[in-house]
């Protein structure tokens, strides 16, 4: 299961990318500046959220947790056509040049949801770990997952999705997928059980 | 490591520049991979004719006769100007989205010296390419804007009573300057009485141009379609305006501008093409927003018209 919400995680974040592409050329084109703002941002996004999660997963970390950490982007995804509309014609208005302006829409409209996305790389990679004990493994697999979670949420939405149905309603289901991720984290109720037993015995090192 | 690097650095330099497909005939003059584009400036020698376009051939972007360069060569450069013969007088404020080599704005200048030229043109390579191979020069009544053509629209506070839509490249068509938001920006900078012209290239008939259609249709009062005979490109010509005009007001519009401004080209013969856009109606083809508008799908696929 955990690994399936690395997986989704991973297609969610370059799908949102993606779209994000459409969200932005009515304000600001669709130049080699506005892909260049949207990359930049994500991957902005994505290091923060590695180095947030990596500090998370360290305090008692569990699919519960997780499942709270999801809800987050979930909400902002859900709403996101009530704000993304207003939040472009504003900055639109600024005026602010053909490099600015793409780049703080982007930081506006894209870095949040990047950062908690973010965070469920290192934040699974913790949990599987300390229940089992192949760490290099584990986090192989998880890198790959996600990874691979990307290629298929970028090559689904910009072959498929974006002919089949609207940017604004693709947005939202990202939303409503993350939201349903966060019940079965809850009911799997995973901790970090071996952790409490390392502070005695050392046996999972958590540096 | 070292390898793959060498590798790419091999491919990098092989790759880019290479002059795509010159026939014997014809000469390369200029090529570069600006920002946004991939621009090739080409001398038929044989045939005496100069193009700017994009890889291929059939992605022209616009071109001249060496010998006569204030002749217009490309079809649909010639049957945009039938869009004159809607407006009831001479137009003062006119905008063009896309460059190109600047045929049309230096065209159309020529035979309005009076008229107020603004062009919107996003990448400023084109301009210098029109500049030094197409003789096109700015002056206080003619300027170009460097900027997105919807960027453009929307920031300008100057309402035009002409506006020539082309700014299409025939393999790229950015999608925000295809939707029913956008068309709403350009017909909200229109004067009561003002007229739309667009390059809609739809070598077959694809679900582009179904689309194109039922998204002017639900933008503007009236829409008219001109087909070209030579080439895939037809032109939409939209009104801001409700009132109908039938074929014979647009003809005898067509006749007198023709020989009022002194065209070089048959005006009326283009307007007795003119064809009610109730003909290329498709109810089933999907109006394009910004929200959702699959463009470059769409132009790969067939109509879906019976």
């Amino acid at each position: 299961m955990i690994k399936f919400v690395v997986f989704i995680c991973g297609a969610i974040v370059m799908s949102f990318e993606i779209l994000g592409s459409r969200v932005l050329a009515p304000n600001f084109g669709s130049s080699v500046f506005v892909w260049g703002s949207l990359i930049s941002v994500f991957l902005a996004g994505l290091s923060a959220g590695y180095y947030l999660g990596g500090r998370l997963a360290d305090t008692n970390p569990s699919s519960r947790k997780l499942g709270l950490i999801l809800i987050a982007p979930g909400l902002l995804f859900m709403t996101f056509p009530l704000y993304s509309g207003p939040v472009s014609d504003w900055i639109f208005v600024q005026d602010l040049g053909v490099r600015i302006s793409p780049l703080i829409a982007s930081s506006v409209l894209f870095l949040v949801p990047s950062v908690f996305l973010g965070i469920v790389s290192p934040y699974t990679a913790k949990l599987m770990i300390c229940s089992l004990h192949t760490s290099g493994k584990t986090i192989g697999t998880l890198y790959a997952l996600s990874t691979f979670g990307s290629i298929i949420g970028t090559l689904i939405t910009s072959f498929y999705l974006i002919t089949l149905v609207g940017v604004n309603a693709l947005i939202m289901g990202q939303g409503i997928l993350l939201i349903v991720l966060t019940l079965p984290l809850y009911f799997m109720n995973l901790n970090c059980s071996i952790e409490n037993a390392s502070q005695a015995g050392g046996m999972c090192d958590t540096k | 490591m070292v390898r793959i690097f060498c590798l790419l650095v091999l491919c990098l330099t092989l790759y880019p520049l290479q002059g795509y497909a010159l026939e014997p005939s014809e000469k390369l003059l200029f090529e570069k991979n600006s920002l946004y584009q991939y621009i090739q400036v080409i001398e038929d020698t044989v045939k005496k004719e100069r193009y700017v376009r994009n890889q291929k051939r059939e992605f022209t972007q616009g071109g001249i006769y060496v010998n006569a360069p204030d002749k217009l060569l490309l079809e649909f450069t010639r049957m945009s100007f039938v869009s004159l013969a809607f407006l009831d007088s001479d137009p003062k404020d006119v905008l063009f989205v896309g460059l190109g080599a600047g045929a049309m704005p230096r065209y159309f200048s020529g035979r309005y010296p009076d008229a107020v030229i603004d062009i919107a043109e996003i990448d400023p390579d084109m301009l210098a390419v029109a500049q030094k191979y197409f003789y096109f020069k700015e002056n206080e009544r003619m300027k170009v804007h460097i900027d997105d053509g919807r960027l453009f629209i929307k920031r300008t506070k100057k309402k035009f009573d002409w506006i020539v839509l082309d700014a299409y490249q025939n393999d790229y068509i950015p999608f925000h300057l295809t939707t029913l938001e956008f068309l709403r920006e350009v017909k909200n900078r229109l004067k009561d009485n003002g007229v739309v012209a667009a390059n809609i290239v739809s070598p077959f008939r694809n679900k582009f141009f179904d689309s194109m259609v039922m998204t002017y249709k639900k933008t503007f009062p009236h829409l008219y379609i001109f087909k070209g005979k030579k080439s895939g490109n037809f032109v939409f010509v939209a009104t801001a305006s409700s009132k109908i005009r039938d074929k014979d007001s647009i003809e005898a519009r067509a006749r007198k501008i023709q020989s009022a401004r002194k065209f070089d080209i048959d005006l009326e013969d283009f307007a007795a093409r003119c064809e009610a856009c109730e003909a290329y109606e498709w109810e089933g083809a999907k109006i394009l927003t910004d929200d959702f508008a699959p463009v470059n799908l769409y132009q790969h696929q067939k109509s879906g018209a019976p």
